[in-house]
């Protein structure tokens, strides 16, 4: 019963952090999105190894216990749980660069902000296009300037 | 001796962490320094690719299986070298050699190694959970690489790429959990013998998960977002490496686990949809782009769905298709963002037009011959997907030539603009250069590559010979064993 819901616990953790990645407009909360399904993706590595009513794989003295958790698992979410910290410190970085770029963590905001970032970027120093002339458009030219100051 | 294959990925490991007290230290002038701390990144590469040749001499017969820390099979860390790790790992190491950047601070240097440890590590991890390990290392030394960029959207395309990476790495996490909890083995021959005794089944939302995990650094269809920003933003050269050499080693990484644990028929059709979808969407984006790089990203969307495709034939036939068109793939597709810095000569037209035709599948080029085959054995192979495939790919085909020489058509009459130094022009130009001997080469002497190539993909598709290798490792591995305890 209990593996149950265990199971089901870290099942539905991995669909709420997928979901939120996937639905939420805002840059942070797709990041805590990511950080809810990662500990669904712990808990599942950890229940895979998980033996019921047995010991901790640890010894002390005196005879091994009858019955012990696979320590593999565990070893291996620790691991995963350190690199996932690098990760998420590093994303937070990178947020609080984008804020200070853009001065906006909405998602729609930001997106469209690089595509135009991205398109004069490509646009000039590529005449190559062939729908768009290259040089600076009527449109364009203020968020050129502003690119420039950064 | 066999030990020291942990060198290919602890050497340049040690040398990204080193690098940078070693720069502080160093006295001399900015200049110096910068050329100094290129000399011993590089000088570390070339000592790895020189450790990888020697212990590549003896795998054709018998692949190497190393057991670091002397535990025994299921248990312990095991780096696997069988023929086609060796093709993969020497043209990594050639390929981070040429495609060094230039004029780079120590940290991107740093990163550089970091990224050359984690995909040699990729490419020779016989375990599940290295995999998973090294595949997190490479993400963060792109994201690093792609952040470091000067250009204003750095941070944001790094930002996306590192969400839809770390979607990866939880997909591909609750995978490996899945087949955990069902074989209590990470090891890949070890999971293999068990299969093939039939103590268990995988379920294929392993498989899947797997694939989609891996398959972002494979540019698969559905979590390939990332690829277009990203070639948009980095230096040519990054774009090479990554697009060319980075993205045929996780193809690898994702088709051994399907070879080895997955041999369903459900399996190869998921791999073959998600083909499909990937030439689709990849091809037209590609046609609709307004720039180059964007193209060319979209394009090896396309190209990687095909690589995708024919690995999903059956087992023997679809290994060697799908490893012609990576190789031919790797030394093309770098060759045509090489060509899209600096300055355009009119040798770096011919130079694009040799690419672009033996991307299209023109005569006698290899590409022709490539494409040829894999039509012919999906025709063989019959059923209704595969036939869709095949309308797929013929289509695809069409359109690779319509936005190819779209981009002659428009830049032969004004060549592009510079954008970068006289010099920088120079090695790329050469690179260049060198992938298009590469290619004249290979088509003259198209009998022989394919011989060596056959030998390559029968050896890799071997699952006896893998469980043989690692499980009972022969009498002379286990002397090595016996005396490092």
């Amino acid at each position: 019963m209990l593996a149950a819901i265990l199971y089901v616990g870290a099942v539905s953790l991995l669909v709420i952090g997928l979901a939120g990645m996937l639905l939420s407009s805002h840059l942070f909360r797709m990041l805590l999105g990511l950080v809810i399904a990662e500990a669904g993706a712990n808990l599942l590595l950890v229940l895979a190894g998980y033996r019921w009513e047995s010991a901790a794989p640890i010894w002390e003295s005196g005879a091994y216990p009858q019955l012990m958790v696979d320590p593999v698992p565990q070893a291996m979410v620790l691991t995963a749980i350190v690199i996932g910290v690098g990760i998420q410190a590093l994303a937070i970085a990178l947020l609080v660069r984008i804020r200070q770029q853009t001065g906006s963590l909405q998602r729609d905001i930001v997106r469209e902000q690089l595509e135009q970032d991205l398109d004069l970027e490509l646009g000039v120093k590529l005449p190559s296009s062939m729908h768009a002339p290259s040089g600076e458009g009527p449109l364009l030219s203020g968020t050129r300037g502003a690119g420039n100051e950064q | 001796m066999s030990n020291s294959l942990a060198l290919v990925i602890a050497l340049p490991l040690l040398a990204a962490f080193l690098l940078q007290p070693l720069a502080q230290q160093l006295g001399v002038g900015r200049e110096q320094r910068s050329v100094a701390i290129q000399l011993y990144a590089q000088l570390t590469i070339a000592v790895t690719l020189w450790i990888t040749l020697m212990l590549g001499n003896g795998v054709e017969q018998q692949p190497l299986s190393v057991m670091m820390g002397g535990f025994s099979a299921p248990m312990g860390i095991n780096l696997y070298l069988d023929r086609l790790s060796l093709l993969l790992l020497v043209a990594t190491q050639l390929a981070l050699l040429l495609l060094w950047p230039a004029d780079a601070t120590p940290r991107i240097h740093a990163l550089m190694l970091l990224l050359s440890a984690s995909s040699m590590g990729l490419a020779l991890s016989g375990d599940l959970f290295n995999l998973y390990v090294f595949y997190e290392l490479l993400a963060v030394a792109t994201f690093g690489l792609v952040a470091a960029n000067s250009s204003r959207s750095a941070p944001l395309i790094s930002f996306r790429y590192l969400l839809i990476s770390g979607l990866g790495s939880v997909l591909a996490l609750s995978g490996i959990a899945l087949i955990y909890s069902h074989t209590g083995s990470l090891n890949l021959a070890d999971i293999s013998a068990t299969l093939q005794h039939g103590d268990a089944e995988l379920p294929l939302a392993a498989f899947i998960l797997i694939l989609l995990g891996i398959g972002v650094k494979a540019e698969l269809f559905a979590v390939n977002g990332w690829v277009p920003e990203v070639y948009a933003i980095i230096s040519p050269r990054l774009s090479a490496l990554l697009a060319g050499v980075v993205s045929k080693l996780a193809v690898v990484v994702i088709v051994r686990v399907l070879l080895m644990l997955f041999p369903h028929p459900e399996a190869a059709q998921v791999l073959l949809v998600l083909g499909i979808l990937g030439v689709i969407s990849g091809e037209l984006a590609a046609w609709r782009a307004q720039d180059l790089r964007r193209m060319l990203a979209y394009s090896s969307i396309g190209q990687l769905g095909m690589i995708f495709i024919a690995f999903s034939l059956s087992l023997e036939f679809g290994m060697l298709m799908g490893l012609l068109l990576s190789l031919h793939h790797m030394v093309v597709k770098p060759g045509l963002f090489m060509l899209t810095a600096g300055k355009s000569k009119r040798w770096h037209m011919a130079l694009f037009v040799l690419f672009a035709l033996s991307l299209v599948g023109v005569p006698p080029l290899p590409g022709f011959w490539v494409k040829l085959s894999l039509l012919t054995g999906l025709v063989e192979a019959g059923g209704a997907l595969n036939q869709l495939a095949l309308i797929v790919f013929l289509g695809a085909t069409v359109i690779e030539a319509s936005y190819l020489f779209r981009v002659l058509q428009n830049t032969l009459p004004n060549p592009p603009a510079v954008d970068e130094g006289h010099l920088t022009v120079g090695w790329n130009g050469l690179v260049g250069v060198l992938l298009g001997g590469v290619l004249v080469v290979t088509t003259l002497s198209v009998d022989p590559v394919l011989e060596q190539l056959k030998q390559i993909s029968s050896q890799a598709g071997d699952r006896n010979l893998l469980i043989s290798s690692v499980v009972t490792p022969s009498a002379e591995q286990q002397m090595v064993v016996e005396r490092d305890k």
